[in-house]
């Protein structure tokens, strides 16, 4: 049986560690830099919005499909916003065809949490008829190449893809929802950009390769919002973090995140 | 030749990636065609590895079973090492612990000691240089230009080893490690990415001499170095 995940080499893990231990990274980035991140906005015909973004060579493309639908029970006033991620087997050679593994299940709870919880979209305005008939948005994100830091990726497109999407116009005539054919822009309020940070012997490193994350021993992502508020996050692997890494964790991903929400705000062609 | 080029119609032995149509030879993969007497074999351009019986593979250890070592040998297939290649016949898994050996992620260089395609290639470390990888720096190459990396008897490999004063262990799937002071694997790693992105051109010898440093000549025994083999 071939692995189910990524296999470092010792000797490959010994020499990032070293290379660490003297404040370097084995691609040469510095410890809270980026890798390049590249957005392509309306790459879905079909769509109502979508995104291709590369950050380094992970490769991530999201789409939203906005319709009408019937609430939750416990939420009849507000519109639905569901995002949904997968793996897709041709993404990495190790990994298999099948239902999303827990990982996969991980990734988009992950993403959904951090735009739910920023506000980023105002569900309470999605109503069509309170109880009855709201708005719903999907987001489907596909995974086409894994190198790493899988999460800040798909938020990434899923938050490009949301800001370039329109809705139809619906309208409620005699209890019947129409469709008028119009077009109306997303009522979106806030951009939220989720950072991921790994913790590998002791050293934080910002947007780890799939490499660094094979050898680390803890991971946070932390999401924040435009006034540089942390509204989300999440820490994963068994290892921790000293709450005097948990403040820097959180400082790299305010400073970092103006600048990616800046660009992802330019790509998307957002004021 | 691209599939389905005829290389030569006649009375020949249809080899390497070579089918036989009446009396045709037609090529199954892009690549360059060779005649040597009778044997007709195409020597592909690009491929995934395709283990052999007898080559020199580096193995990275995947899993470590009861009875032996299962190693990613970046191919569709993958590498056993059965425990009693390693502990010798009296092997047991309840006296012998594997994970002293090997464990996940360990390099070894390995020889395919058996492959009939039928079960996973057999792997052995017995034999002269062969065992564990302790250190050095991975590089990945097209499995199919390792040919030219060694060159006509060893001649490229031992060129870049001398100048770049590395110990480099090359395994036919593709990878490659090498291991000494940093200026010289950082000249060596060069070598090996030049080599992969200009296998197919002429005067190779000649590009990866002036890279290194190396006094320009021709190599000994001119002629196409295509067919190069340890």
């Amino acid at each position: 049986m071939p692995a189910k995940s990524f296999v470092v080499e010792t000797i490959k893990r010994n020499q990032i560690v070293e290379l660490l231990s003297k404040g370097k990274r084995s691609d040469g980035r510095g410890l809270s830099e980026l890798r390049k991140l590249e957005i392509k906005t309306h790459v879905i015909e079909k769509a109502n919005g979508s995104a291709m973004v590369k950050l380094g060579n992970t490769e991530v493309l999201a789409g939203v499909k906005i319709d009408k639908g019937t609430p939750f029970p416990d939420t009849p006033n507000k519109g639905l916003l569901i995002v949904g991620a997968e793996v897709l087997p041709m993404a990495a050679s190790y990994l298999e065809a099948g239902p999303p593994d827990e990982s996969a299940i991980e990734l988009a709870r992950v993403v959904d949490r951090g735009v739910r919880e920023s506000e980023m979209i105002d569900v309470s305005s999605l109503v069509i008829k309170e109880g009855k008939w709201v708005y719903s948005v999907f987001v489907d994100v596909n995974i086409l190449n894994v190198d790493g830091n899988l999460f800040d990726a798909t938020s990434y497109a899923v938050v490009s893809a949301l800001l370039t999407a329109w809705m139809p116009k619906f309208v409620l005539e005699n209890d019947v929802v129409k469709n008028t054919g119009e077009k109306m822009p997303l009522p979106v309020h806030k951009v939220p950009i989720s950072v991921t940070i790994a913790n590998i012997n002791n050293t934080l490193v910002l947007d780890p390769t799939e490499e660094e994350e094979a050898i680390m021993d803890a991971r946070i992502t932390l999401d924040t919002d435009d006034d540089g508020n942390l509204c989300a996050g999440q820490k994963g692997e068994p290892g921790s973090f000293t709450p005097e890494q948990i403040i820097t964790a959180a400082e790299w991903s305010i400073a970092r995140g103006k600048e990616i929400r800046q660009q992802i705000k330019e790509a998307a062609g957002h004021a | 030749m691209i599939p389905g080029d005829v290389i030569v119609t006649g009375d020949y032995r249809p080899g390497m990636y070579v089918q036989r149509r009446g009396s045709d030879m037609v090529a199954l993969r892009v690549g360059l065609a060779e005649i040597v007497r009778n044997d007709v074999k195409v020597i592909p351009l690009s491929g995934a590895y395709i283990p052999r019986a007898e080559d020199m593979v580096v193995g990275k250890v995947v899993n470590v079973t009861g009875y032996g070592w299962e190693a990613d040998i970046n191919s569709c297939f993958v590498g056993y090492l059965p425990g009693q290649f390693v502990f010798g016949r009296d092997f047991s898994p309840s006296t012998h612990d594997l994970t002293t050996r090997f464990t996940v992620g360990d390099l070894m260089l390995a020889k395919i000691e058996a492959f009939d395609r039928t079960r996973d290639p057999q792997l052995s470390i017995r034999g002269p240089g062969l065992g564990k990888i302790p250190q050095g720096e991975i590089v990945k190459m097209t499995p199919m230009k390792i040919p030219r990396l060694i060159g006509r008897k060893g001649y490229m490999i031992n060129m870049i080893a001398e100048f770049s004063a590395c110990e480099i262990k090359v395994g036919q799937n593709g990878v490659v490690v090498v291991d000494g002071p940093a200026e010289g694997v950082r000249k060596a790693v060069q070598a090996i990415e030049l080599i992969e992105q200009e296998a197919h051109t002429a005067d190779l010898t000649t590009k990866v001499q002036q890279l290194l440093g190396a006094p320009v000549g021709p190599a000994p025994a001119a002629g196409p170095e295509n067919s190069g083999e340890q």
